[in-house]
């Protein structure tokens, strides 16, 4: 299961597993942020090539326009898949 | 060496079922979680790379596991397929930062990144499309 909501001060929350199969759920909330924002990956237990593309293009669409979103609470697998993917070169990641 | 295998649909909405499928080998074997993220991650990217680009081939996409002390072993089977050998992909420049960065080529990267062997092969008699995977498990 995948879900993404919003916390009451802008956060954007992902929850479950976010695979190939998930794309189009979440590239219809991604196409919506205009602004910079946090993403909170605290109940995030997966993600793949295809999240993570989706993850890039959002954030190189937002970088064009002097914004940028910010990774918080990654588990330390998907850390790993960040670091191996070298994006700790695109994301902040705290 | 104790084996499962699968047939699951050529389509991306297969995923859920192979993932319960992996999970539960897993379980059944004790597999640390790393290994676990790792399986997960590396049977996505190869399978959904078949269901995209072995256009018209047979319906079904075959998925064994096995396992002994020290590794895991795994194979993608798929028929009746034109050769394309996905294993083999540029490198993707993962120190440049994202001017410089395209989308594509990211999956397959992982997967080599996070297996100790990944092999390709392809018989020419029934058009059939073999990637083998070794991952040393956890300790």
């Amino acid at each position: 299961m995948f879900e993404i909501k919003h916390s009451p001060d802008g956060a954007v929350l992902l929850h479950g597993r976010f695979d190939a199969s998930q794309i189009e759920t979440a590239k219809a909330v991604f196409e919506g942020i205009t602004g910079s924002c946090t993403m909170d990956f605290q109940n995030l237990s997966y993600i793949s090539s295809a999240g993570l593309g989706l993850l890039f293009a959002t954030q190189k669409r937002l970088v064009d326009n002097g914004e940028a979103i910010t990774l918080v609470n990654l588990n330390p697998h998907i850390r790993e898949i960040f670091s191996i993917a070298g994006f700790d070169n695109i994301f902040a990641i705290k | 060496m104790t084996g499962a295998r699968r047939e699951f649909p050529r389509r991306i909405e297969s995923l859920d079922g192979i993932f319960a499928f992996l999970e539960a080998f897993a379980e059944e074997h004790e597999f640390d979680a790393r290994t676990v993220f790792c399986i997960n991650l590396v049977v996505e990217e190869l399978f959904t790379n078949m269901v995209r680009h072995n256009l018209g081939g047979a319906d079904t996409v075959t998925l064994g596991l096995d396992h002994d002390d020290e590794q895991v072993f795994l194979e993608l089977i798929d028929i009746d397929v034109e050769p394309f050998d996905e294993t083999s992909v540029a490198a993707v420049p993962v120190e440049a930062g994202i001017e410089a960065r395209r989308p594509g080529g990211l999956g397959v990267h992982l997967v080599r990144t996070m297996v100790d062997d990944l092999e390709y092969e392809y018989e020419i008699e029934d058009r059939r499309m073999r990637i083998s995977v070794r991952k040393v498990l956890e300790k």
